[in-house]
């Protein structure tokens, strides 16, 4: 069993922040409880499963996101419990927002296995905080930090950027709130309207609503700036962690590896192998016979419907090399090397250089540090030069037009 | 063959003083096509089943935007109260000014007009400007209040206005409903009555008046006629008089609308012939067929050759498509034979066509039926006019794009088209339309003021003033009231220059354009906020600069885009991730890559969106 990630989704919000797409519902107090019994129950009855069919025993990461996993309250200590008696993982997160995590959940989660726990933080800044639908204040946000450091697991902070009404130095006095609590991992998301969202909708009428996207740029140049300085580390677009602390479920994801998906909405990604032997867990879902990477998600809270996306290998290929420009540490060696066995080397050769030509990327030595000289991609690519094509500041920044280079080699 | 005195038989045909045939004529949206739909149902044409509004409009792209760009014409049999039956031709017109020569031909086929006013709004622009065509090619007139159904219809009021702002008697006016059927009675019994039979007598030699053509494949060419003198039937050689070639008549019809066979089309009628002719240029609206053995001595007046006006580059956004756009533009062109093209190459979008239209209006409705039925995307670029070029040499060569120009050295002189150029207006309005007329190079040669509500006024402008966006302009700054007739007057040495874009520093073929020197800084300066405005912001800043020969004259800048980037972690789901990613790249399909900027469609036609 080559499955070594678990994605657990919890839809439910005490309240629906304005930005969010995600799938999450939110639920009169009196109904709440009732409604979590009943989904937690299924998800109980799916981990079972997925424990009884083999699928859960190499499992290394566990992620619990949402919605709001805290919501859950003791239940979520239940689930983690339950998960455990199906395998030990090394990393353990669940996702929190300061108004629901309190000191006794996050030492009963501690209790149970949980390493670590990300906060919804957004801003430090209360009217920010309102400006999108969010129920906590700053205060609440330092002090859940707080409560999570003497749990003694690792902490996680959320921020985003280009919310509405933000300055230059409210971003500013958010990331010094955020430095001066020290958690051990920052992500930095710049906020993006999303049809259907109220945000969206009062953006149309309001243009001011709608975020800058130099603004952002500068944002996120400015936390990258400052979180390198405490020794906050980038490793992928968002994501900021002091060493030894990157979220190795979230590198699962952009390095290819195979997880599954627990809950409603949840995403799964399987090669054909590991779909063939657990088909039966996903009923309904058809992988087409080309078939080499399987991607599920799970329509309804009961787990009978799936859909299912199918990936030849050579999508699978793209996609990894996709994924991978995302890390800081961009594409290495042993991938491009891997890689010309599927995607013709030309093609691949051609995208690389063009990544180099348009400053998207630059090729970094493997060995020493710094630049390697005179790198080709040929050489790379034919296993002569170990080296990797990592992003620039400029493909960090506009990271859609090189990852639509290698996107395109599907 | 010896024809002359001969009584030819005629089962379908009627006695020519039992003939109508006349056009409905109307401002937008006063009803023109629900009063032409009734028609048909009231007297049996159409099943009340068979219905589907706006019968004549037969293309698509003429129901989408309401505009008739063919003409069209059906015959009806009306059963009149006076026991008699009337053969009435429908005779639809084009409503555009790039059309206005298919109009005046089509109104030169009828005896009589029905001008539909709308109860509620009144007279309006369209009203007076159609009007005043019926009237100047003397046809007698049925006014048709519409709408009356409706609770805000005044319609006394409205016949005071036909009176007073048109001239035209409104003791007569019909009172009618489009909607409800009500009054389309009297409508058809007014048309009898008010509205003269065709003259002309059936031994004279046959004189008859192309209105309209369409190429069927089978067929060859079916040609729309009204018959002035004479007769046609199956077997007939028939001669054209403007483009010199006989035919052996296939076939005669009407449409009822449907295509129906007759034995002959007859002194006064309106009807087709099937003329067997595979080429579709050889036969044009507006000229004349006579019998190619007793052919008759004159042919009818005012006939002018469909010459196309305005030029643009079409090219394919996938070059791989070249060979597609010819043979749609081959196919497009057998039912519409003013289409004229010729290979262009250019260095920013490669292969393509100099494709000449008879104004914008024309190209944009071929630009839309090439992309719609023959699944092309294009670019078009921004239109010039034919410009005689007299090199230092003494030679005179014809420039219909921009990039054809010779070096400015070279260039001995350069003339363009001018028109004469005729608009019609309410008197309040005549101090805006000079003003317009004056901003785009015009002169008033002349005023007339034809009734209290309408001044006749007439220019000497240059076609390349007019071709760009000059009618919109006009239609917007008098609200709708004026109309625009043109004809092509003479060549004039004028101070032209050529205007070139470069982007990121590089020249841009196909954004260049002509232009008088003394608009040149202006139109460069609107043209790069525009294209500043139209071209996405992308990885690298780009700098658009507008120049006369080494001067750059104008520039703007399109800032980098520094931020690009999907940050957000949907729990592991990859796909809806790269499906946001695909979306964005499906809007970047539809753009050129220029060098390494990406160009929108719509950046090429910017040039008429420029507000000077």
């Amino acid at each position: 069993m080559s499955v070594t990630a678990l994605y657990v989704h919890v839809p439910f919000c005490a309240q629906k922040c304005r930005y969010c797409d995600f799938d999450s519902r939110s639920f009169a107090p009196c109904d709440l409880d009732a409604a979590l019994d009943a989904y937690f129950e299924q998800l109980y009855a799916r981990l079972d499963a997925f424990g009884n069919a083999g699928a859960l025993a190499g499992i290394r990461t566990v992620y619990v996101g949402g919605g709001t996993p805290s919501l859950a309250g003791e239940r979520l200590v239940e689930l983690a419990r339950r998960i455990s008696r199906w395998c030990k993982p090394v990393e353990f997160t669940c996702e929190a927002n300061p108004e629901s995590l309190t000191s006794q959940l996050a030492a009963a989660l501690a209790e149970v296995g949980v390493t670590r726990i990300s906060l919804g933080v957004q801003t430090l800044d209360n009217a920010e905080l309102a400006a999108i639908g969010r129920i906590h204040d700053a205060d609440r946000a330092l002090a859940a930090i707080a409560t999570v450091k003497a749990a003694g697991i690792d902490v996680s902070c959320d921020l985003m950027c280009g919310l509405p009404g933000q300055t230059a130095a409210s971003w500013e006095r958010t990331l010094d709130g955020v430095l001066t609590a020290a958690p051990h991992h920052v992500s930095v998301y710049p906020l993006t309207l999303e049809e259907g969202t109220p945000l969206y909708r009062m953006a149309c009428r309001d243009e001011s609503l709608e975020p800058d996207e130099d603004f952002q740029a500068a944002c996120m140049d400015v936390a990258r700036n400052r979180l390198g300085a405490a020794g906050y580390h980038p490793y992928e677009v968002a994501s900021y962690a002091l060493d030894g602390h990157e979220c190795a479920h979230n590198i699962a994801y952009w390095t290819g590896q195979g997880y599954l998906g627990l809950g409603r909405s949840a995403a799964g990604m399987l090669d054909a192998g590991d779909f063939a032997r657990l088909a039966g867990l996903f009923c309904g879902a058809l992988a087409r016979g080309d078939a080499y990477r399987v991607r599920l998600v799970q329509r309804d809270d009961a787990a009978t419907t799936f859909d299912a996306e199918c990936l030849s290998q050579r999508e699978a290929a793209a996609e990894d090399l996709m994924l991978a420009c995302r890390m800081t540490r961009g594409v290495g060696s042993d991938l491009l090397v891997r890689s010309a066995n599927i995607i013709p080397e030309d093609e691949l050769a051609a995208a690389c250089d063009r990544a180099f030509e348009l400053g998207l990327a630059s090729w970094v030595s493997d060995d020493a540090k710094g630049h390697a000289g005179r790198v080709t991609s040929k050489d790379v690519i034919e296993g002569r030069t170990r080296a990797r094509l990592a992003p620039t500041h400029l493909g960090w920044l506009d990271g859609n037009v090189l990852f639509e280079l290698f996107w395109d080699l599907a | 063959m010896y024809r002359s005195g001969k009584i030819v038989r005629m089962n379908t045909s009627i006695d020519i003083s039992h003939i109508r045939n006349f056009s409905i004529v109307a401002h937008i949206d006063h009803g023109k096509s629900t009063i032409s739909d009734r028609i048909l149902e009231l007297t049996h044409t159409v099943d009340e089943r068979d219905m589907e509004s706006q019968l004549l409009d037969t293309m698509d792209i003429e129901r989408e935007r309401g505009i008739t760009i063919k003409s069209n014409a059906v015959r009806v049999s009306y059963d009149a109260d006076d026991g008699e039956t009337y053969q009435f031709n429908l005779i639809d017109t084009p409503g555009h000014v790039d059309f206005t020569y298919e109009v005046s031909r089509s109104l030169a086929a009828c005896e009589g007009a029905v001008l539909v006013v709308d109860a509620t709004q009144g007279v309006e622009a369209q009203t007076v400007s159609n009007a005043t065509l019926a009237m100047n090619a003397n046809l007698d007139i049925v006014p048709a209040i519409n709408k009356i159904d409706l609770p805000s219809a005044h319609p006394d009021e409205v016949k005071t206005e036909i009176e007073d702002d048109l001239a035209i008697p409104a003791d007569d006016a019909v009172c009618v409903s489009g909607k409800t059927g009500e009054g389309i009675h009297d409508l058809l019994e007014s048309i009898v009555f008010l509205i003269s039979p065709p003259k002309g007598d059936a031994n004279a030699p046959l004189k008859a008046l192309i209105l309209d053509s369409y190429f069927d494949e089978y067929r060859g060419v079916v040609a729309t006629v009204r018959v002035f003198d004479g007769s046609i039937k199956k077997g007939d050689t028939l001669r054209m008089m403007q483009a010199e070639g006989d035919f052996l008549v296939d076939g005669v019809g009407v449409k009822r609308p449907a295509e129906t066979p007759v034995d002959a089309l007859t002194v006064g009628e309106v009807g087709y012939v099937v003329t067997g002719l595979k080429d579709p240029e050889a036969v044009r609206v507006g000229d004349t067929l006579t019998w190619a053995s007793n052919p008759c001595p004159e042919p009818l007046p005012g006939y002018r050759e469909a010459k196309p006006m305005v030029y643009t580059g079409l090219f394919p956004i996938d070059n791989k498509d070249y060979e597609n756009l010819r043979d749609a533009l081959d196919k497009l062109h057998v039912n519409d034979p003013s289409l004229v093209w010729e290979p262009e190459t250019s260095v920013a979008l490669g292969f393509g066509f100099r494709v000449g239209f008879l104004g914008l209006l024309h190209m944009e409705v071929v630009k839309e039926r090439l992309e719609r039925e023959f699944n092309l995307d294009l670019i078009a670029t921004s239109p010039s006019v034919d410009y005689h070029v007299y090199k230092t040499d003494g030679e005179m060569i014809d420039v219909r794009s921009p990039q054809d120009l010779p070096e400015a050295t070279r260039i001995e002189r350069i003339e363009e088209p001018y028109l004469k150029a005729k608009i019609i207006c309410p008197p309040e309005y005549t101090g805006a339309v000079m003003q317009l007329a004056i901003e785009h190079r015009g002169v008033t040669t002349d005023m007339i003021h034809l009734t209290s509500k309408s001044v006749e006024m007439r220019f000497d402008m240059p076609l390349a003033e007019l071709i760009l966006d000059f009618f919109d302009q006009l239609k917007s700054r008098t609200k709708g009231y004026a109309s625009l007739d043109y004809e092509f007057n003479e060549y004039r040495p004028s101070e032209l220059v050529k205007l070139d874009i470069l982007l990121s520093g590089d020249e841009v073929d196909a954004l260049s354009f002509i232009v008088h020197k003394d608009k040149a800084y202006g139109l460069a300066r609107g043209l790069c906020d525009k294209l500043k405005e139209i071209i996405p912001r992308q990885l690298f800043e780009v700098p658009i600069q507008g120049a006369i020969g080494n001067k750059i004259i104008a520039r703007s800048t399109v800032k980098a885009r520094r931020k690009d980037v999907l940050a957000k972690c949907y729990g592991g789901d990859i796909s809806r991730k790269r499906k946001l990613l695909e979306k964005q790249k499906e809007g970047k399909k539809r753009m050129k890559a220029i060098g390494s900027v990406e160009v929108p469609q719509e950046a090429f036609m910017a040039i008429l969106k420029v507000d000077e």
